[in-house]
């Protein structure tokens, strides 16, 4: 049962991984949600146990590989972003639907703006608030998993 | 929950929901140290270069098949264009051709006057550069950086520091190369400097990428420099990197005010840096060459007036080529 879990959460992760690959560019790669950082937040709520702050890690090491900017920070932003998820992963089976989204939405703009922090400090240039879009697409993308039935607390539930 | 009741649920076979290892934080405070650690090792010293190129040869089987239904479109989108569209890009072609032609004869000519001046002058034969033809895989992914990815790599000798240039002009630089591929810096970047010289007046200078939009900054020239809008920029080639008298930009805008003793020049970038698929990666003119590791610009046996913060590792390299061309040194556009 584990074992079967435990292939499920790296296979979705490649997917995942594979999505963020495609070929984005222009209008959609500003929009383009942080498909991996999703999957991790769904499997770090749903199954703490087998997906954890480091598994955050190794994902954001992996995007630090793929966007090819400096080794870890990525990295640094999805664990910081794993910790605050692990850390309210109990309290978030009584929150409702929206209460839910808000959550996920903190979490992905905690992963954004530390790593927004972190390229000031390797003297990138900012961008806008357009940068933040991610977020937003991400909270969408999450809310449509929701839609279909896919719940990170494990239960369905009316709303 | 109750907290007795949570007690009692871990002494037995807690369920999945509860089990959770070693502390979060103790987590958090051991990945976010590897991370910077990480950092400070990549961005300081060059020891994660090998291993980044190992990660990103190992991931080109993923990215190959990430790209496959984006390019399985543009075929099949390819294959439908009309006979007609065809037709017209073969007569203009031939046009172009023609003009071309006509254009190389007279080059040739140009060419081999060119040859018997600097015979004349006993001076150095300007190399001519080989190139490779590579196409766009896909954008950065990082949104900070202007970058692209072109699919010719270390085993088709691409090696960092390489022009990269489209019909029209320059658009880039190579700055990493991976086994199969390689980032190409563009010059819209923010760090991405390129040696230019004005066609009309020969005037040197180091243009910047601006890095928000898609123009170049040419900082760092007194408000009284003799640059008009329209003014084409093209690579002046001292760098040893890119060949020279590629178009780079135009300028666009020039804004001289009273409280700045430079003037605001900015540029647009000529070559389709934003548009095309097809580009052209143009060996280094340089045998012997020091492999640049990090910064793009790196003007070897540059005049030390136009030479840019970056890259100080590189300064030494030449003292002979300095002498003779000290005597440029007090162009208007000497920067602090």
């Amino acid at each position: 049962m584990q074992q079967s879990k435990l292939k499920t959460i790296y296979l979705s992760l490649l997917l995942a991984f594979i999505c963020l690959l495609l070929p984005w560019s222009g209008f959609m790669l500003t929009i383009r949600p942080e498909f991996l950082l999703l999957i991790i937040i769904f499997w770090l709520i749903r199954a703490p146990n087998l997906c954890n702050v480091g598994t955050a890690w190794f994902a954001g090491l992996l995007m630090d590989i793929a966007t090819g900017g400096t080794f870890g920070q990525y990295a640094l932003a999805y664990t910081v972003t794993a910790f605050f998820a692990v850390m309210y992963q109990r309290r978030l089976v009584l929150f409702s639907g929206t209460q839910q989204l808000v959550y996920v939405g903190l979490l992905l703009l905690i992963s954004q703006i530390s790593l927004l922090i972190l390229k000031i400090f390797a003297g990138m240039q900012l961008i806008g608030w357009t940068y933040f879009l991610p977020s937003v697409t991400g909270v969408l993308l999450w809310r449509l998993a929701v839609f279909f039935g896919l719940t990170a607390t494990g239960r369905s539930r009316g709303t | 929950m109750a907290r007795g009741y949570n007690h009692k649920i871990e002494q037995q076979q807690a369920p999945a929901f509860f089990v959770r290892g070693s502390s979060p934080f103790a987590r958090l405070v051991f990945f976010s140290s590897l991370s910077l650690a990480l950092i400070a090792t990549d961005s300081r010293l060059q020891y994660l270069n090998g291993v980044r190129q190992t990660l990103v040869g190992v991931l080109h089987p993923l990215q190959v098949l990430a790209n496959a239904p984006a390019q399985l479109y543009g075929d099949v989108i390819e294959y439908f264009v009309t006979h007609n569209h065809l037709l017209n890009e073969n007569q203009q072609l031939k046009q172009q051709a023609l003009k071309q032609n006509i254009a190389l004869q007279r080059l040739s000519t140009l060419a081999l006057e060119n040859n018997h001046l600097r015979q004349l002058l006993e001076a150095n034969q300007a190399l001519v550069e080989s190139s490779v033809l590579g196409e766009i895989m896909h954008v950065g992914r990082d949104p900070f950086t202007k970058k692209v990815i072109v699919n010719r790599g270390k085993v088709h000798h691409i090696i960092v520091g390489e022009a990269v240039v489209d019909a029209k002009g320059v658009i880039g630089q190579v700055t990493r190369s991976y086994p199969l591929s390689s980032e190409v810096t563009l010059i819209t970047d923010k760090s991405l400097a390129i040696p230019i010289q004005v066609e009309r007046n020969g005037l040197r200078a180091i243009a910047f990428g601006n890095g928000r939009d898609n123009t170049l900054d040419l900082p760092y020239l007194p408000s009284n420099v003799d640059i008009r809008r329209g003014d084409k920029l093209v690579t002046s080639g001292i760098d040893g990197i890119y060949p020279a008298g590629l178009a780079v930009a135009a300028v666009s805008q020039i804004e001289i005010t009273a409280d700045s003793p430079f003037a605001r020049i900015t540029c647009a970038p000529i070559g389709g840096v934003e548009n095309h698929k097809q580009v052209l990666l143009v060996s280094i003119p340089h045998i012997g060459f020091p492999e640049i590791v990090d910064v793009p610009p790196s003007p070897v046996g540059d005049l030390p007036a136009t030479k840019p913060k970056m890259s100080p590792s590189i300064k030494p390299v030449q003292p002979m080529l300095e002498k003779p061309q000290s005597g440029s040194t007090s162009k208007p556009y000497a920067a602090e």
